[in-house]
């Protein structure tokens, strides 16, 4: 009986080496698995719960006050002559601030309003800077912040895992998680178009 | 990539989108490896389940030094071998490595004409396909192959040069194949 040559052999190796294929299970009998093992979580807790009040609130303030700062240092916007990027976002802050409200829905209604105004806001000027080029590094200022974040978000998870009713401890989570996603999506937008993100 | 490691995250805290999306970005060639060494594809099948949740459960051992890819391949042979183990399928490797089983002919290997190397494959003693996989598709030294298997490097050598030899066998027919196409297409037009 012959033998196939050597060389065919090794291409047919190398042939099967490149080959994937289909994959062997379907993504439901691996996830069924996965969830009788409670690798698969339904219910992530509280996470992105509107229900508590308080978190509504931190959020919605910590997404302002924390986003003016870090959208303009992202963005790299001009800051006022003479003046510290700190100082400036602090008046600017100051006099947002609210005087009075006369009842909490107005409170409340303010916070959703200010909240859905600095997501739109911070849209644009990532949109605006992404075309405009001003700040050339700022991959790797978004990158770099990225990774600072993560660390935030893993400590602050540890803590929530002890204290999960905490406020205070949820409003350091909720600052990093906000922060996160903002910068994430700045980073998206100034990264080429070929390697945008298409979800997160 | 810190994209990856923010995927992975959310992983590791039981999202389902995030584990789906890894799975379909490695399954093919995770659950590929896994089909050449088990052979039987509803054995690959069933292994390749008990593959994934290990994957699954180590994710916060994953500490990014190497490729995901790399990291989860090596989960899946080792898991494989594993399973292989435990059916005894590539016990005889391990105790008798001398043995010729890559090269025993059984009749029905007289008439067996595989149409691919995966085909071929199927012929080999569990333990010659392991090496051969092993070493000439996904790369492993004979040493690692040696420290997987449990036996020598020698004895995966002598192994792999069996099974090599059995599979040019099994695929002798496509010598005659390629030549006859090949003549074929320096034949002039009658």
């Amino acid at each position: 009986m012959s033998h196939l040559s050597e060389d065919r052999f090794d291409q047919l190796v190398s042939d099967e080496r490149a080959r994937d294929g289909a994959p062997l299970n379907a993504w439901e009998t691996i996830a069924r698995r996965a969830r009788e093992e409670g690798l698969i979580r339904e219910n992530r807790p509280e996470r992105w719960s509107a229900g508590a009040p308080w978190m509504r609130a931190a959020a919605a303030v910590l997404i302002l006050v924390g986003g003016i700062a870090i959208g303009r240092s992202t963005i790299g916007w001009p800051g006022e002559p003479g003046v510290s990027p700190a100082a400036t976002n602090a008046a600017r802050v100051a006099t947002a601030t609210p005087a009075s409200f006369n009842n909490p829905e107005e409170a409340w209604a303010t916070l959703d309003r200010a909240s859905a105004d600095y997501q739109s806001a911070s849209a644009f000027l990532a949109a605006t800077n992404s075309r405009a080029g001003a700040v050339m590094d700022s991959a790797a200022i978004y990158r770099a912040r990225l990774a600072a974040l993560e660390q935030l978000m893993t400590a602050s998870e540890t803590a929530r895992e002890n204290a999960p009713r905490d406020p205070v401890i949820n409003q350091y989570y909720l600052a990093a998680l906000g922060a996160r996603e903002a910068t994430a999506q700045q980073l998206g937008a100034v990264r080429p178009a070929s390697l945008r993100l298409k979800g997160f | 990539m810190l994209i990856d490691q923010l995927e992975l995250k959310r992983a590791i805290a039981g999202d389902e989108r995030a584990l789906r999306r890894l799975w379909l970005r490695h399954a093919p060639h995770i659950d590929a490896v896994v089909r050449r060494l088990c052979g039987d594809p509803e054995l690959a099948a069933d292994v390749s389940q008990e593959v994934w949740m290990q994957i699954f459960r180590a994710l916060p051992s994953y500490r990014g030094d190497a490729q995901f890819g790399t990291w989860a391949h090596r989960i899946a042979v080792n898991r494989t071998l594993n399973a292989l183990r435990k059916i005894r399928r590539i016990a005889k490797l391990e105790v008798d490595i001398e043995d010729d089983s890559a090269l025993v002919e059984p009749d029905t290997d007289r008439t067996f004409i595989a149409e691919s190397i995966e085909q071929a494959m199927t012929r080999l003693s569990p333990g010659a396909r392991a090496v051969f996989v092993l070493h000439d598709i996904e790369g492993y030294t004979h040493g690692e192959i040696g420290a997987e298997l449990g036996i020598t490097p020698g004895g995966s050598k002598s192994q792999l040069f069996k099974a090599r030899a059995k599979l040019r066998k099994l695929l002798a027919h496509l010598v005659d194949e390629s030549t006859s196409v090949a003549g074929k297409a320096h034949v002039a037009p009658v």
